[in-house]
């Protein structure tokens, strides 16, 4: 067990392109961070870089006591699953947990006791181990993955986007027995999705990666509440947070597009009156109300969930998403009115996208 | 497809049936041949149905030799054919392996300029190099060697561009899951890229053993002494004598038995192949 930190990591490919500009993050011993952003973001690449299966251009990756940045990534102790497993096709489950701890010439009846120790975490049937890769279904292969990192007993587990070959229900068991095994284990985690439902259900400390860049470090709940730019802001959340363009009018008020007035909190930084703002709302902070009152909102769709309603529709010149709980009801007009309470706007530089 | 045929499958099975006696018949009449004596089949009527010498003439190809011509026994010819076949094949899986391992796999100076060197020796088969390479092989004192029958047939492109295209095929993770579980290049190439490719090994194995096992033109230029023959220049001397009636009761026992070898191995070979081609999934 040990922390990981990275200072002002950098990777630059041969051909010119920058994938990750200068990047630092600490993960607290035990801690289980999740680095999520959109495709392209450069979070694979780091987490190969503290894999070692990519060069580091500039900066240190340190792994517990010891800065790795020239090791092998047998020599990190690190253990990675991959996004399609990689098990090794022609060797048996339990040769492919073995296969590692063999390399390391460990002696014969500790890999047996670990395999064994291995496959009751993960309630492996003692069948299994016997039989090929492909005789296994996905969840089963998963597992098997996360068996052979589990019987190396490194110093980090490194997840590469592990869930995203398996069925949307699978996805959901197998994240919530990622979890368990975590805060068993208790060992240092990194994991890397595109999915922000699995981000934010997982991570202790997560950080939300974009273009190369870091925009946002810190506990879910912490960036889902206080997002710290507009890119956080629509990242996290399903539905997205709906944005209404406007200007401010004063510090607690912001005037729409078309012309009418969202009440905000004023406990923002002094931007002069007129200056182009982004007013942020979550779906789930806005109040229906009869047509009439409140800001008026064109109904195009309702998605019907079971826990609850979408309303998809126009406010102000911008598409939104209203969240209702199912029991709600709704009046059969095309027009219902919206109220936002000013405690749940957040406020946005139109030009930097950063938070006021 | 539903088809409306009025003979049903007859006159496709006709002219399969035609295709598969054409190629069958020469087979079956070698093999009658080899079952007669010299003056039946001397006399120009070749029966259609076996006869009683069987054992005899095959005991004669193999152990005694023919009474005209004092060659080598089949079973020598038989020998030396195989040790050379398999050099051959083994030999040539090994090294294009490797070379192909090392194309793939590692970055080094030049390393597309070798892999078009390799590409390029496809354009120069063994005729068009003939006489260099017999130069070589005798002043390296190989001749009339089992090395001088192999080795210069082992550098292969064709078995090295094989393995190149399958070796692309395996998903880079498994490299990666290798290195992080502290497999290092050569171990990774013997636990998991060998076995993996062990069905390419088979085919190929079948293919390449029976290239060795023809060889004509360099058994014939590499051999002087009768003793290294390979059984394909055996069965040429036999037919061709001076001054003699040539035994083609021999010549046909000698033919059936060149035979069985590469049919054995593409028997017992096949067994693997197939297996290799319903386990498909990687």
């Amino acid at each position: 067990m040990a922390d990981v930190e990275l200072t002002d990591v950098k990777k630059t490919y041969p051909g010119g392109f920058t994938a990750v500009h200068g990047v630092s993050f600490a993960v607290p011993d035990g801690g289980f961070c999740v680095l999520v952003g959109p495709s392209g973001c450069g979070k694979s690449t780091l987490l190969r870089m503290i894999a070692g299966l990519e060069t580091i251009t500039a900066g240190d990756i340190r792994i517990g006591e010891r800065v790795v940045n020239q090791l092998e990534p047998t020599e990190r102790d690190i253990a990675m699953v991959f996004q399609n497993y990689a098990l090794y096709p022609h060797m048996s489950v339990y040769d492919n947990m073995a296969y590692g701890l063999r390399n390391l010439k460990t002696p014969k009846s500790e890999i047996e006791a670990r395999v064994a120790e291995a496959a009751q975490i993960l309630e492996l049937d003692p069948a299994l181990l016997l039989r090929k890769p492909r005789q296994l279904s996905g969840g089963q292969r998963q597992r098997v993955a996360m068996g052979r990192a589990i019987v190396r007993k490194p110093k980090a587990f490194l997840f590469d986007e592990p869930l995203s070959n398996l069925d949307a229900k699978l996805r959901v068991q197998m994240r919530i027995e990622i979890r368990r095994l975590q805060r068993r284990l208790q060992t240092t985690t990194i994991y890397v999705t595109h999915d922000q439902v699995e981000a934010m259900t997982l991570a202790d400390m997560l950080v939300v990666l974009n273009a190369g860049r870091i925009e946002q470090i810190g506990a879910p709940l912490e960036l889902y509440e206080r997002p710290a730019t507009l890119f956080v802001a629509g990242f996290l959340g399903s539905p997205p947070m709906n944005f209404l363009k406007g200007t401010l009018e004063s510090p607690a008020m912001v005037r729409l597009e078309d012309g009418r007035e969202l009440a905000c909190n004023a406990a923002h930084a002094a931007l002069p009156r007129g200056a182009k703002v982004v007013a942020g709302t979550r779906p789930e902070r806005a109040v229906v109300r009869p047509a009439g009152e409140g800001l008026p909102m064109k109904i195009e769709l309702i998605e019907e969930l079971g826990v609850g309603r979408l309303l998809h529709g126009q406010l102000a010149g911008s598409p939104v998403t209203v969240a209702i709980a199912p029991d709600q009801q709704l009046a059969a007009t095309e027009t219902i009115g919206v109220t936002i309470p000013a405690e749940a706007v957040h406020l946005f530089d139109a030009e930097s996208g950063k938070r006021l | 497809m539903i088809e409306n045929r009025r003979f049903g499958n007859l006159p496709a099975h006709l002219v399969l049936i035609v295709g598969v006696l054409n190629v069958a018949f020469p087979v079956y009449l070698a093999i009658i041949g080899s079952t007669h004596t010299a003056e039946t089949i001397a006399n120009g009527q070749l029966p259609l149905w076996p006869g009683d010498q069987l054992v005899e003439n095959y005991r004669r190809a193999l152990f005694v030799g023919t009474t005209r011509t004092t060659r080598a026994l089949v079973a020598t010819m038989l020998f030396n054919s195989f040790v050379v076949a398999l050099a051959i094949a083994l030999g040539k899986i090994a090294i294009s392996l490797l070379s192909a391992f090392a194309i793939v796999y590692f970055r080094f100076p030049f390393r597309n300029t070798a892999f078009w060197v390799i590409f390029l020796t496809l354009m120069v088969p063994v005729e068009v190099r003939i006489y260099p390479t017999y130069a070589i092989a005798a002043n390296l004192n190989l001749l009339d060697t089992y090395t001088g029958l192999a080795v210069p047939l082992i550098a292969s492109a064709t078995a090295t561009l094989l393995f190149r295209q399958f070796f692309m095929t395996v998903p880079d993770e498994l490299v990666e899951a290798a290195q992080i579980d502290a497999a290092g290049p050569m171990r990774f190439f013997r636990d998991i890229l060998l076995p993996l490719s062990r069905t390419n090994i088979a085919a190929l194995f079948v293919i390449l053993f029976i290239y060795g096992w023809n060889q004509y033109l360099w058994p014939l230029l590499i051999t002087t002494r009768d003793d290294m023959q390979t059984i394909v220049i055996g069965i040429k001397k036999i037919v061709a004598t001076h001054d003699a009636l040539t035994e083609w009761q021999l010549a046909m026992a000698t033919a059936v038995l060149a035979m069985l070898p590469p049919v054995a191995v593409v028997i017992f070979m096949q067994k693997l192949f197939v297996k290799g081609l319903i386990e498909t999934e990687k």
